[in-house]
């Protein structure tokens, strides 16, 4: 069976027109097992309870942003391995720096069409079909 | 506020910028033709910016790429403002442009325009004023940290540069045939 069958992800942005823009391109690489989150805050506490294979989320979002979700989820055991693509509109050398040090997987920088978004994500958890 | 106008810096913001900023002794300026600029502010708190954006239209990628594009510079605006201190829950945003400046072609100011109003409606964020469509480009003046917007329609026989020159200019006075001046009360 295709990876994009059973891969579980969450999509994590403040806007959410652009959680929709993922949610669709996902959808169109065949991943519908998508959870969703609206701020840093609600995801780690919902990663938590239900961790899924990847989190793919927004840099800039009110309260956690994307680098202390990922933190977040690096110093808990059950979601430390969770694979974590940053997508961001400032992808500078610092930024990335200071994921990397979280173990960040991958970024994608804004506004990303769903061959780039894919090819990250495969980067990460390997062939979806 | 009359009285305010004089002493204010005017800085030009052009197609694909957006500027935010906290300084009451600046305001943003715009041309439009069949772009939008979105002005948005806090007015709690007196933080406020503008970006001014066309979609490109004619991709690869068609529709979806022009949609993440202008999302994409509607975030850039809205997490601005918010690292300036603003809320988004009282943010409130006044759209201008969006013009068919050129009669024949394709009228992207209305898919430009269509894009804006739906984005920020989507967002919930209330849309002050609006003045869109038409056939006659636009210079705007926005105060971000009050949120007072200036429009002055202009001429319909000026044309438009495709990508306006990044720089500075001091502003020009409106065309003669340009007439229409409206101002937009913060509420």
């Amino acid at each position: 069976m295709a990876l994009a069958n059973n891969l579980q992800v969450m999509v994590v942005d403040d806007t959410s027109v652009s959680r929709a823009l993922i949610v669709n391109a996902l959808d169109e690489m065949g991943v519908r097992n998508v959870v969703l989150a609206k701020d840093g805050a609600s995801a780690l506490k919902t990663l938590m309870l239900n961790p899924v294979h990847l989190v793919i989320s927004d840099m800039h979002m009110p309260g956690l942003d994307g680098i202390a979700l990922l933190k977040g989820l690096r110093e808990f055991a059950p979601t430390s391995k969770i694979g974590f693509i940053l997508v961001t509109g400032s992808a500078d050398a610092s930024l990335i720096a200071r994921g990397l040090a979280y173990k960040l997987n991958n970024f994608v920088p804004k506004p990303f069409t769903t061959a780039t978004l894919k090819k990250a994500i495969e980067a990460v958890v390997g062939r979806l079909a | 506020m009359k009285g305010d106008e004089g002493r204010r810096r005017r800085e030009l913001v052009t197609q694909g910028e957006y500027r935010v900023t906290t300084d009451s002794g600046i305001s943003y300026a715009s041309i439009l033709g069949s772009c939008v600029a979105t002005c948005l502010y806090d007015p709690e708190i007196g933080v406020g910016g503008m970006n001014h954006f066309l979609l490109p239209g004619e991709n690869r990628d068609g529709a979806a790429s022009d949609m993440r594009y202008g999302v994409h510079l509607m975030e850039l605006l809205i997490n601005g403002v918010m690292s300036q201190g603003g809320r988004r829950a009282r943010f409130k945003a006044k759209i201008f442009g969006g013009a068919r400046v050129m009669p024949g072609l394709s009228d992207v100011g209305a898919t430009n325009s269509r894009f804006a109003e739906a984005f920020l409606k989507h967002e919930g964020i209330e849309i002050a004023a609006s003045d869109l469509g038409g056939s006659r480009g636009r210079r705007i003046e926005f105060h971000p940290t009050t949120g007072l917007a200036r429009l002055i329609y202009i001429a319909s026989d000026w044309k438009p540069l495709a990508t306006p020159p990044p720089r500075r200019r001091a502003p020009s006075p409106a065309p003669a045939a340009a007439g229409d001046i409206e101002l937009f009360d913060r509420d």
